[in-house]
């Protein structure tokens, strides 16, 4: 994608954004609205987006696509547990600095309209699968079964470490990420897991 | 406000099967489109409810407030460290036992309606406290700093697994019960915390 156009949509996503946040009201948001104070055509808005949930829709795809891309290449160079456990790790640390200044709303809205629920479902069976990979090789050892049961405990607690993140100030993220990644560590050291 | 139990019950039902047809997106559907689809009068709703926001938060605050007073009497009938951690596993069984089948979009809803979503930050500020209360007295001999990030970490754990719960079945949400509580007594069995 060329950067003018990269450009439009990010501000159209702003533009959305705060609307938003000062009406509470999705239904209050018009492409026409936004072209105007963006000073386009609303043309060229509905050359990208085809409704408003589309707009939050791509958003949210691609924060997810720049995230799987980084964890990827991670996952790729990774040869050892250790380098395993540090992809594991690196993906949590990756996600918390690339949060946007409106990610509660951003999330919020992700667990509110149905094609974003739809999207988010789907992606969560993919972080999911990494977990497990990332589990299986990083803490070598467990059998299947194992796996699979701690590689839906950590998705399980990493959403709601997504939910709780988003709501608390940047300068408060550091501590508690660090707090949750040693939590995290701790419950995947039971190799037999109970 | 008429307060014939068993209609209103009936009433919930249809709607929220109503909604799930229709396009779950709460902000587009209004009372007189729902009676419309459920052929049913409007009075009939707006007995019970003053608006589809209404429904929802009613849906949310029923849940709360037979979780609000589990926990409660838990906390007053708490003697030993032994009836804190009960109280704790006990809170994550009555939860899934309480959740009804159309909680998937109850949770999706909270998320958008203004009153529905204050209401669920008053009952995370609810649930932190109390659990504060349940760790310190299940798990003595924390110093506060490390009561304090425990509590984070395990409200924030719990509402991830509360929304794996709401759209999880009753078998899974059973599994899921099991490693979870294990996770966090691993966890909370770390007095110094790192």
């Amino acid at each position: 994608m060329s950067k003018p156009t990269s450009n439009l949509k990010d501000k159209v996503v702003n533009k959305a954004v705060n609307s938003l946040r000062k009406s509470k009201r999705i239904e209050q948001i018009s492409f026409a609205s936004i072209a105007v104070e963006l000073d386009v055509g609303i043309d060229e808005i509905t050359s990208f987006y085809s409704t408003t949930e589309d707009i939050f829709l791509q958003a949210q795809k691609k924060d997810w696509e720049s995230l799987h891309r980084y964890w990827d290449k991670q996952i790729k160079k990774a040869k050892t547990p250790g380098d395993f456990k540090r992809a594991f790790e690196i993906f949590f640390e990756r996600f918390v600095e690339t949060l946007s200044k409106d990610a509660d709303l951003r999330f919020e809205l992700s667990c509110y309209l149905p094609e974003c629920v739809k999207y988010r479902d789907k992606n969560r069976i993919k972080v999911k699968e990494k977990f497990s990979k990332l589990i299986k090789r990083g803490w070598p050892g467990k059998d299947e079964k194992v796996i699979k049961r701690q590689s839906e405990l950590v998705t399980v607690l990493f959403y709601g470490f997504i939910d709780h993140i988003v709501h608390i100030p940047k300068n408060e993220r550091s501590k508690i990420l660090s707090d949750f990644r040693n939590m995290l560590n701790l419950h995947l050291q039971d190799r037999k897991f109970f | 406000m008429k307060v014939d139990v068993q209609k209103k019950v009936k009433i919930i039902q249809k709607s929220m099967n109503s909604i799930r047809k229709m396009d779950n997106t709460v902000h587009t559907i209004s009372f007189s489109r729902l009676a419309d689809e459920m052929a049913m009068p409007l009075n009939e709703l707006t007995d019970f409810f003053l608006d589809i926001e209404d429904m929802f938060l009613n849906e949310q605050t029923r849940v709360t407030r037979k979780m609000v007073g589990l926990v409660e009497k838990g906390l007053k009938d708490c003697k030993t460290p032994n009836d804190a951690r009960e109280l704790l596993e006990n809170s994550t069984l009555k939860l899934i036992e309480l959740l009804p089948d159309h909680s998937d979009l109850v949770y999706s809803a909270i998320f958008y309606l203004p009153k529905c979503l204050a209401e669920r930050e008053r009952t995370k500020k609810y649930y932190r406290q109390a659990l504060r209360k349940i760790i310190k007295k299940g798990w003595p001999g924390k110093i506060d700093s490390v009561l304090e990030r425990q509590t984070d970490l395990v409200l924030l754990s719990l509402y991830g697994y509360m929304e794996y719960c709401v759209r999880a079945n009753q078998r899974e949400r059973k599994e899921i019960q099991k490693d979870f509580i294990n996770m966090i007594n691993l966890h909370l069995q770390d007095r110094l915390f790192f």
